[in-house]
């Protein structure tokens, strides 16, 4: 039989197949008294809690704690959280899903995002990106993936390594870059962009 | 909160000019007022406000540059709306081809197929053809959402009408979008079933096939069914339903929506029971025991040997009439007892009667809250009741009005409800201390704080006192939502006297936009009693010439052989009395039980002599009343199932046969008496309740309701709540899911509760129980067992247990304490 | 130099520190402001001309002004999104001079009398925020965010919220969506914000780049501020400037300077001397131009005359060896790729724009198809919530209108390309079934 053509990029959505599992209680309020939080991830979550007026806005420092804890955020990560802000852990996954940084499987815990929006793109980021993907993407420490515009075109072709920007890089830079991540070392300093001048030629002037 | 004013705007529609209340959103103005259709699919009023989101509804308004959302644009004085130019036509055509890419063209399999508000939206203002030639997207389908509903992915058009009534209707928060764009969907965390008391609402509210009912799912096309509304009697709350009926078949359930009964919704137990109306285990014909068994006979001998038993009893005759019983049904069983057997022992109220007075004081016209009330009131007082438990339907009103109207929300309840989240202040009480608890409040609010009655009350002086000052400052509009609880029991009057003192307190009598609102603790309660199915009143409320037993003493007096017989009518006294172990000798030592029952239900299994089949409540014809008074018509949907015949005709035969007939030759003769005799019903008829009802306390024959003594009473002290010294206080409550026709079902049945025994953390940790392990409940030497449940927000020094579950219901245990180990 | 305002002394080091900004004159402004009556304040922002730099271009006294007065809890929130392909002054302003966003933000705070305050910043700008949450904090130990400022009798609290990674929740009511925990979706108004924003309280929103420019309109006052630039454009702008350029970077301008002298005279021009295809004037929303516009000046009103927007002052340029089926390609992947998903035409319309793209790219689209595609993006214009799908929609019409030859050419030679591999493979494949057969 023929194979019903799928979009790629369109079916990347891995809930789309997702049935509910009849045999599951349905998913209400996590009860504080039956659900366990690690006390680290409580308190983060906690925290986020205490710079809102109303505190259950937190969610997404409390998915940022819960990411930060588990390396992704994992459903019992949700629960917990669900369980501190009390909220449904359904109303946690509907915000993580809709952000970009949430990672909802287990990838590496080493991102390194590449922009390959229009800016950078001019500048040969898709290039970047299958170098950077050819050097590292087998690494299972290491989450390598094309970002929409990092805010960071004067940079191009740039990445983001672990949130430390990075660029112009090139592409005879790719080995040494690759080799830093999986080292943990400091991505080419020379290159981070905190290091920057401006590029205002009054400022160079001064 | 006072209600929305209409204020009548002028605007021009198409060139025709429409007078429309200002403020009403432009979609709904048009169409009720212009006669002109602005198709919709993510909007409808009774969300809540409009979200704007799928923008079908676009429009030109002279002077607004942009195209705009027609359902989410006021109407003002003298706008000027085009809904027929080619650049509104231009954009409807482009939405429907945006939402038709990715939607599948299965119609002709989709249960949706012929009453789907895309096929009407795409063939009313669809351009008819499209340009994707892009593959469209297919996916896995149908898939299982929950035990009751199906999705279809592929079909859903985002329309966010699911996702927002989970969110922001029943709250519940199961449903909810993932993901972001043209890769969003509707899913439940992880996996989980979407399983919440209202859930089923969703596959009635999407606009296309993408959630459908999994009972109903390809039964049959629209063409094949009729629609017969109705009313539902599965609970107090009386939702307006519509049959969908094929072949004398219930197939479905849908809202004939009412917004003075239900908003347009339906709980899972009113939309998916319908089942229990054709499954084997229903009794469809009569029964007699034999031998020790219950086995089928015929009419003829069944309906004999019942008047044999009858007219030897006769005087020594008490009867129980359960709240799904209906007011003709109710004058017809008065009759028989009062007339054909002499007895006056009849009783729709479970453990025990109410002084006469007490009862006409509550039921007093200018004192009744209405529905709609809930939603607009400053104030809602919910007292010793669980909304969503004992009339699901008010918990989404409650919800409404809190969300959309800044009511402000208070409860007084023993066990925690599902309502305090939303609630300004919630305070506890001892269960059984709704008297005291009611006493201290009043007393709070007339300015004398007493301690000693928010003791006796097992309740937090400072609780109260919050409580009552939140009442205080609410507003004149309150509403006291309370439980028939409150009133029940050896101390019934008094907990009465408290609440009508409550009511004293804030001024409630006369008051418009505020009152007492009752939840009985059945269907047709209110009804029931205003037709004199009460020991100690007569029809119309009237004093009974002769007092009799109500149902506590009725119960005594077969235990000790002072009745010998007794008729059940659409009541299993072990399952709705407080107290199973009384009930369990007295049917033991009857010597007759006449049961019109619709299941074997444990009295009836082990007692009955003689079962009659129970019409179900879409055979039956006849009229209920709703707690705020609205008089209600029950009309026949489909042919009585099996053997069963009209009830109202076997109550007039039996009354006939023992010598007094009642002359009812149709049940709309009943009615028609029954609307004479009762002095406030006077003037009502059939054809006047018509499909909505009419609130009987709005007319002016409401004048002639019987006068009451009037507030304030004086009270004299409540017992104190019990000390738990190391044992627990018990608690007690029905599910909304403890019921026959949700055991019966086949698709409810998975939530037909089992006994869990809720305990707070510290008295887990005390009694080393652990949660979701088997713990025994004990008193007195009964004793039940259940799942322990560990709630957070459970009051230390209580357990609760249900009530209504056969074998291990709450009504065993003697109380008030109780003690707790793991089994 | 009066044209450099926010960039002033943007490279001394250790200016993100409060030291060094107070020893070059910081927290000056915010102590007269708050000596001012609040009226006179918010007249006096109105009469500097400023207008909003996060992408409408709304003029930014006007909208405190609309903040309504009394008890109600009020806020002020900056928008630090900043995700518009193409814009990343937002960035440099907090890197290197936070204290002077602080300071703005603060001085709109009492304008306005908002007690509680945010900063929105994206999540990935996880350098910048931390040295965004250590200025805070600085601000917060020298007693100026807390009770009673500078003596003022004004208390008021700022918080630092981080984003996660949504463009839409640049958009404000996305953005107010999101710092309640929610998914980002845009809001329905009215009500607008001004009126039911944040947990329903007045909210003033303005960008980064917006409050930053505040500490110096009470220093020149409104009629200094208002004599830079061009008439209703007021004071310098700082401009992005990225792509195929030979000095990409930000660069602070009065207003009306024009856009030859930003792109060649200070980003140095298209690299190897190429010529220019087309250049986004204000970010990637906007609708491109051409070479020939390269003397518009630089201003609200000039770049719309020329049939487009100044947007968020981010020039991106496209040298002539490019593409511009894959400007559009990169176009349609970012917007349906952050399309919120609440509106059909933005949705769909996106998604499938970028399905047509691709089939151009496949070589199975046809001529036709760019009509198709054109009436889409018209279709989509005006019809939405919010004006992300009008985002696409703008620069991909403007594309098509302005490059039509160029798509035809492509559409035609990828169909011809395709052609040729398919009859290769069918070649091929029928020798090796000669061969089976044989
Ligand atoms: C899709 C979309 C994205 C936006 N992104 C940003 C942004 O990243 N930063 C920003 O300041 N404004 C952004 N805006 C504009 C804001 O909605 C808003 O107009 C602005 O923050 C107001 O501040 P201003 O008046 O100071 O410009 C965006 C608007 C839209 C429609
Ligand atoms: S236009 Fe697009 S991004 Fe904006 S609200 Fe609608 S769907 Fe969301
Ligand atoms: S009905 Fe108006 S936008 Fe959906």
């Amino acid at each position: 039989m023929a194979e019903v053509r799928r979009f790629t990029h369109d079916s990347r959505i891995p809930g789309w197949d997702r049935a509910a599992d009849l045999d599951k209680e349905p998913a209400v309020v996590p009860d504080a008294a039956t659900t366990e939080v690690p006390p680290e991830l409580r308190a983060a979550i906690e925290d986020g809690m205490r710079r809102f007026p109303v505190g259950d806005s937190a969610f997404i420092p409390a998915l940022y704690a819960v990411q930060e804890h588990y390396g992704w955020c994992p459903p019992e990560g949700i629960e917990q959280a669900a369980a501190v802000l009390g909220r449904t852990p359904a109303a946690l996954s509907a915000v993580a899903t809709f952000y970009d940084m949430f990672e909802m499987e287990q990838l590496g815990r080493k991102s390194v995002y590449v922009c390959t929006n229009i800016s950078c793109s001019l500048c040969g980021a898709d290039e970047l990106l299958a170098a950077l993907e050819g050097e590292l993407g087998e690494d299972p420490d290491v989450n390598v993936r094309g970002f929409e515009c990092l805010g960071a075109c004067d940079i191009a072709p740039m990445a983001s390594v672990n949130g430390v920007y990075v660029g112009p890089i090139g592409l005879g830079e790719v080995p040494e870059l690759a080799r830093q991540i999986r080292q943990g070392d400091d991505p080419l300093p020379e290159r981070q962009l905190l290091r920057r001048p401006s590029a205002d030629p009054k400022v160079a002037e001064k | 909160m006072p209600r929305p004013v209409e204020k009548l705007v002028s605007l021009t529609i198409n060139g025709n000019e429409v007078q429309a209340p200002a403020g009403m959103m432009l979609a709904d103005a048009a169409l009720k007022y212009g006669d002109v259709e602005i198709p919709v699919f993510c909007y409808d009023a009774k969300i809540g406000p409009p979200v704007g989101a799928c923008r079908m509804c676009l429009v030109e308004i002279e002077g607004i540059p942009k195209m705009q959302a027609g359902c989410s644009v006021a109407v003002t004085d003298g706008m000027v709306v085009h809904t027929d130019t080619p650049t509104v036509k231009a954009a409807q055509e482009a939405v429907l081809e945006f939402i038709l890419i990715n939607h599948p063209l299965d119609c002709p399999v989709c249960d949706k197929g012929g009453e789907c508000p895309l096929q009407d939206n795409a063939f009313g203002w669809g351009g008819g053809l499209s340009r994707f030639v892009e593959p469209k997207r297919h996916f896995e389908k149908p898939l299982a959402l929950s035990p009751l509903i199906a999705i279809d992915r592929e079909r859903c058009i985002l329309c966010y009408r699911c996702v927002r009534f989970s969110q922001e209707v029943s709250e519940d928060d199961q449903l909810v979008l993932e993901e972001r764009g043209a890769d969003t969907f509707v899913t439940t965390f992880d996996g989980h079933p979407y399983v919440a008391p209202f859930s089923g609402n969703i596959t009635e509210f999407c606009p296309v096939g993408a959630l459908t009912s999994r009972p109903y799912r390809f039964r049959a096309r629209p063409w094949d069914i009729e629609q017969a509304g109705s009313v539902c009697t599965l609970c107090p709350a009386q939702c307006n339903v519509s049959f969908s009926v094929r072949d004398e078949r219930v197939l479905r359930v849908l809202s004939r929506e009412h917004d003075g009964v239900d908003d347009g919704w339906l709980c899972d137990k009113g939309r998916f029971a319908y089942q229990a109306i054709h499954v084997d285990a229903r009794i469809t014909e009569p029964m007699m025991r034999d031998g020790g068994e219950l086995r089928p006979v015929t009419w003829d001998l069944a309906i004999e040997t019942a008047a044999k038993l009858l007219s030897h009893a006769g005087a020594n005759t008490g009867a129980l009439v359960g709240g799904e019983t209906t007011n003709e049904e109710g004058v017809l069983l008065a009759h028989l007892m009062r007339e054909a057997l002499g007895s006056n022992d009849l009783d729709s109220r479970p453990g025990g009667a109410l002084e006469i007075e007490l009862l006409r004081a509550l039921s007093a016209p200018t004192l009744q809250a209405s529905v709609p009330d809930l939603q607009y009131a400053h104030a809602v007082l919910v007292l010793d009741c669980e909304p969503v438990d004992d009339a699901p339907i008010l918990d989404l009103r409650l919800r409404k009005g809190v969300r959309h109207h800044g009511v402000k929300l208070l409860i007084g309840s023993s066990r925690p409800s599902a309502l305090d989240e939303r609630a300004a202040h919630s305070a506890r009480f001892a269960p059984g201390c709704g008297e005291a608890f009611a006493a201290a409040l009043s007393a709070e609010l007339a300015g004398q704080p007493s301690a000693s009655l928010a003791a006796a009350a097992g309740a937090d002086a400072d609780d109260v006192g919050a409580l009552a000052a939140q009442l205080r400052e609410a507003g004149d509009e309150v509403v006291i939502l309370w439980g028939e609880r409150l009133t029940a029991g050896p101390r019934g009057n008094e907990g009465a006297r408290a609440l009508l003192n409550l009511a004293e307190q804030l001024g409630l009598d006369g008051r418009d936009g505020g009152g007492l609102l009752e939840i009985p603790s059945g269907t047709n309660s209110r009804g029931l009693r205003e037709v004199g199915v009460l020991p100690n009143a007569s029809i119309g409320l009237a004093d009974a010439p002769t007092a009799g037993r109500d149902s506590q003493q009725i119960g005594e007096a077969l235990a000790d052989g002072d009745l010998s017989a007794v008729i059940l009518l659409h009541s299993d006294p072990l399952l709705d009395q407080p107290s199973s172990a009384l009930w369990q000798r007295a049917l033991g030592k009857a010597s007759a039980v006449i049961a019109h029952a619709a299941f074997l239900t444990p009295a009836v299994l082990e007692h009955a002599n003689v079962v009659f089949p129970a019409e179900s409540y879409a055979e039956k014809e006849g009229t209920v009343v709703h707690p705020d008074s609205r008089v209600q018509r029950l009309r026949r949907s489909i042919s009585r199932q099996g053997e069963t015949r009209a009830e109202w005709a076997l109550l007039a035969e039996l009354a006939a046969r023992l010598g007094s007939d009642p002359k009812a030759l149709t049940c709309s003769m009943v009615s028609a008496r029954m609307f004479e005799q009762v002095p406030f019903y006077a003037g009502l008829s059939l054809d006047l309740l018509g499909g909505v009802g009419i609130r009987w306390s709005e007319r002016e024959a409401a004048a002639s309701f019987p006068s009451a003594p009037a507030a304030p009473f004086t009270l004299d002290a409540p017992p104190a709540a019990a000390s738990p010294n190391g044992l627990l206080r018990l608690g007690s409550f029905r599910s909304i899911w403890a019921s026959p026709e949700v055991e019966a079902s086949p698709a409810l049945a998975f939530l037909h509760p089992r006994q869990r025994v809720e305990i707070s953390p510290a008295d887990a940790a005390r009694l080393g129980i652990n949660h979701g392990e088997n713990v025994t409940v004990a008193s007195n030497g009964d004793f039940v067992e259940g799942l322990a449940h560990i709630r957070t927000s459970a009051p230390d020094g209580t357990v609760f247990l249900q009530t209504a579950i056969p074998g291990d219901s709450a009504a065993l245990l003697e109380g008030p304490l109780v003690e707790v180990k793991r089994s | 130099m009066t044209d450099t305002l926010l960039f002033k002394n943007i490279d001394e080091p250790g200016l993100n520190t409060i030291d060094v900004y107070m020893a070059h004159g910081g927290y000056t402004q915010l102590p007269v402001a708050l000596k001012m009556e609040r009226e006179d304040l918010i007249t006096e922002l109105s009469g500097s001309g400023l207008r909003g730099r996060g992408g409408a271009g709304f003029p930014m006294g006007k909208k405190a002004s609309f903040i309504p007065k009394g008890d109600m809890q009020k806020y002020v929130v900056c928008n630090a999104d900043e995700s518009e392909p193409g814009t990343f002054k937002d960035r440099e302003l907090i890197q290197k001079n936070p204290h002077q966003l602080i300071e703005g933000l603060l001085i709109a705070a009492f304008a306005v009398d908002a007690t509680i305050n945010y900063i929105y910043i994206r999540g990935e700008y996880d350098q910048q925020a931390d040295i965004l949450d250590a200025a805070i904090a600085e601000a917060r130990e020298r007693g100026i965010i807390g009770e009673n400022i500078f003596d003022s009798g004004f208390s008021v609290q700022l918080e630092l919220a981080r984003g996660a990674g949504a463009y839409i929740c640049g958009e404000e009511t996305g953005l107010l969506d999101s710092l309640e925990g929610k998914r980002g979706n845009p809001r329905l108004k009215p009500p607008f914000p001004a009126n039911e924003g944040l947990f329903n309280g007045p909210t003033l929103i303005n960008n980064v780049e917006t409050l930053s420019a505040i500490p110096s309109i009470i220093k020149l006052g409104a009629e200094g501020y208002a004599a830079i630039g061009v008439k209703d454009s007021a004071g310098t702008k700082l401009v992005s400037i990225s792509g195929n350029v030979e000095r990409p970077g930000n660069y602070e301008v009065a207003l009306g300077t024009s856009s030859r002298e930003l792109i060649y005279g200070l980003a140095g021009g298209p690299v190897d001397g190429r010529k220019i295809k087309c250049w986004f004037p204000g970010g990637s929303s906007t609708p491109v131009l051409t070479a020939d516009d390269l003397d518009v000046g630089y201003d609200y009103d000039s770049i719309e005359a020329a049939g487009s927007m100044l947007g968020s002052g981010a020039i991106i340029v496209v040298d002539e060896t490019q593409s511009v089926v894959e400007l559009a390609y990169k176009l349609a992947k970012f917007y349906s790729h952050e399309s919120c998903g609440k509106c059909t035409p933005c949705r769909e319309g996106t998604r499938w724009t970028f399905h047509m793209v691709e089939r151009i790219k496949e070589g199975t689209a046809t001529p036709m198809d760019l009509d198709i595609m054109a009436a889409v993006q018209e279709q989509i214009i005006g019809h939405c919530l919010c004006v992300l799908g009008d985002a696409m929609a703008m620069p991909i019409g403007s594309l098509i209108a302005k490059f039509r030859d160029e798509f035809e050419a492509e559409i035609e030679a990828n169909r011809n390309e395709r052609e040729r591999k398919l009859a290769e493979e069918f070649a091929a494949a029928e020798v090796e079934i000669e061969g089976i057969s044989a």
